[in-house]
């Protein structure tokens, strides 16, 4: 069943029934805690990844990946990141694959990638949170181009240290990223909150009210303020 | 007139002066003893606007202290006809269309709006209203995953917004089990059963030739890509393949569509809408899989377990104290209780935080599903325990350029 599965992707168009590939993720769900399994499967769909299959089963294949996916699978999954049809679902693999390979990825692909894929990546690096460098993401919240701008505030944002904070707090707001970096700012705040670091907290309300907030987010500082006492 | 996204996230009010104002003040305008003066009605627009939306659209327009102004769809013909009812409503032609939600949230008058789009938009565009200082009233399901929950609860308190959920069901439907469990004629309750389903499938379907009608790129959103099908988009309430409902990158399908409506009507009726479970325990009955999700406080709720009834109540019959049943504020069911709520600055009846709490319960039955087993889920971290596999299942990248 699952060779056939495997035959069925080098033909999987769109609009061929699902079902002639659910075998894979039915192999994906079987080899949980099956480590030499998991890594004969990883290598087969990596495989397929540099061949010239439809992108519908190029999709999928990223779909098992985001499950299973090791180091192993990485590489393949990288390739992918500047193509404009797949650069998507190669990002929904990688932001959740655990191993620091796909941080490395995401990072290195950052540079050369046109605009859009650019903030995609920025997006998925944020996304995951943790164990992400801090100065790529600041080198994109200092980007002259607004959108890139927004989008590497956000991701600090979503990372929430306290060297996300310094890019933020140094970075220049304009009236076309001060949206997002004080969202980014808050969600640091918040992030000092929870582990109880009242006094960074309120620094950072007080940075944000000091460059001239719109009023939803003085609304927000008003209220971070009051949370800090 | 289109906004960008570098407009979009800048905090310049320009687009109000693009609204204008009626060259004409109609009688209504100037506030009576049924109808409020402008400045205390609530300035609403509304984004997806077909299907349930339209239904929406209607309550909030019969509405007194409601001014419509604006209405936005990815689907033309759905956003013209919400316009011309607008407009028939009012007696003018204020009302403004946008193709671009993001321009109706760049509208400093505008106080709150209405979001009934396809599941895959909710987060996104939840808190980007809030980022923009809008209340929101945002049908359900509200979360298409576990993870972007958090996300919007922490935005709109972050912001101070009044964030309602849109299931009327949860009051209307299952009021004589709620008021046994909450007068206390049922005594000690232990566990409620949902019977509910199917999960969402993968979607694979044919390119169709793309009508003029609709701006598929806006429709397909954060979503993956993937070619225009007219089933694929299709709002109908079916969840067998012909509508989005029925697939993963757009809804949970009826486990989360209609499992919306019963795990809020049964996480209110045994009263955890403040908790999450803990415990996903994975078990088969007479050949079928069903799930228990087991609260911090004992209670259980099931899904599917065989042979046990729709909201089916565990209890020992045993007269208990009494407590008095939660209602909606206002009048007008539970779009009235937003609108009361956006002018009181309380807690609406399905506040965001009830309503990411009680979608929590199905997206974790459907990861424990997915993957065959059961699971640990701490509430307060929100990941599972000791389980990375599970943790990836949580959320799902968002296609570019959209982030939140």
């Amino acid at each position: 069943m699952l060779d056939q599965a495997f035959e069925a992707l080098k033909t999987y168009k769109w609009g061929v029934d699902p079902k002639s590939i659910k075998a894979i993720q039915d192999a994906v769900v079987a080899t949980h805690g099956d480590t030499a399994a998991r890594k004969e499967l990883e290598s087969k769909l990596a495989a397929v990844l540099a061949t010239d299959v439809p992108r519908a089963a190029k999709d999928s294949v990223c779909r098992f990946l985001k499950t299973i996916g090791t180091a192993h699978s990485v590489e393949a999954l990288a390739k992918l990141l500047h193509d404009e049809e797949l650069s998507h679902m190669a990002r929904h693999a990688l932001q959740t694959n655990n191993a620091p390979e796909a941080v490395k990825a995401l990072v290195g692909a950052i540079e050369k990638a046109p605009k859009k894929i650019k903030i995609g990546i920025i997006s998925s690096l944020g996304a995951r949170g943790s164990d992400v460098p801090i100065a790529p993401l600041a080198k994109a919240l200092e980007d002259k181009d607004p959108e890139i701008s927004n989008a590497g505030a956000l991701a600090l944002g979503a990372i929430g240290s306290s060297e996300a904070v310094k890019a933020l707090a140094g970075a220049k707001a304009t009236d076309e990223n001060k949206i997002a970096v004080c969202d980014a700012m808050f969600q640091c705040a918040e992030n000092m909150l929870n582990h109880g670091k009242k006094s960074e907290a309120k620094a950072i309300y007080s940075t944000v009210l000091k460059i001239g907030p719109t009023k939803a987010a003085k609304i927000a500082a008003d209220l971070g303020v009051k949370a800090c006492t | 007139m289109k906004t960008t996204r570098r407009k979009f996230l800048s905090s310049s009010g320009a687009a109000t002066a693009a609204v204008g104002f009626p060259s004409i003040i109609p009688s209504s305008a100037l506030g009576n003893a049924d109808k409020p003066a402008p400045s205390n009605r609530i300035v609403m627009g509304g984004i997806g606007i077909g299907n349930m939306g339209r239904g929406d659209h209607g309550a909030f327009l019969g509405k007194n202290d409601v001014q419509y102004v604006a209405v936005c769809d990815a689907r033309k013909g759905a956003m013209n006809q919400a316009k011309a009812k607008t407009d028939a409503k009012y007696g003018n032609k204020d009302c403004k269309t946008y193709a671009d939600y993001r321009d109706i949230l760049s509208r400093d008058d505008i106080d709150a709006v209405h979001i009934a789009t396809p599941d895959h938009w909710h987060a996104q565009m939840i808190i980007d209203s809030c980022r923009h200082g809008k209340d929101v009233f945002c049908q359900k399901p509200e979360s298409l995953t576990l993870g972007e929950g958090s996300l919007m609860v922490e935005t709109a308190k972050r912001y101070g917004r009044v964030v309602s959920g849109g299931s009327q069901r949860v009051l209307q439907d299952y009021k004589g089990t709620v008021l046994r469990c909450w007068n206390g004629s049922y005594g000690k309750i232990n566990s409620i059963n949902v019977n509910v389903g199917p999960m969402s499938q993968p979607c694979n379907l044919p390119p169709e030739n793309q009508p003029d009608d609709i701006d598929w790129e806006m429709w397909l959103g954060p979503a993956p890509w993937a070619p225009y099908n007219s089933k694929r988009c299709s709002g109908s309430y079916s969840t067998s393949g012909n509508s989005w409902r029925s697939y993963i990158d757009y809804s949970g399908g009826g486990m989360t569509d209609w499992g919306a409506h019963h795990f809020g009507g049964a996480t209110f009726a045994v009263d955890v809408r403040e908790l999450q479970p803990n415990k996903v325990v994975l078990d088969e009955k007479d050949g079928k899989k069903f799930v228990s999700l087991k609260y911090p406080n004992g209670i259980e709720i099931t899904h599917n377990k065989p042979g046990v009834g729709q909201m089916h109540v565990g209890r020992d019959n045993v007269q208990r104290e009494g407590k008095e049943v939660p209602k909606y504020a206002g009048s007008g069911g539970i779009s009235g209780d937003f609108i009361d709520c956006v002018k009181t600055r309380n807690k609406p009846f399905r506040h965001i935080d009830y309503a990411i709490n009680s979608m929590a319960v199905p997206h974790l039955a459907t990861i424990a599903y997915k993957l065959n087993r059961s699971l640990e889920w701490d509430s307060a971290k929100q990941q599972f325990v000791n389980d990375a596999e599970a943790d990836r299942l949580r959320n799902r990248a968002r296609r570019e350029p959209w982030q939140i």
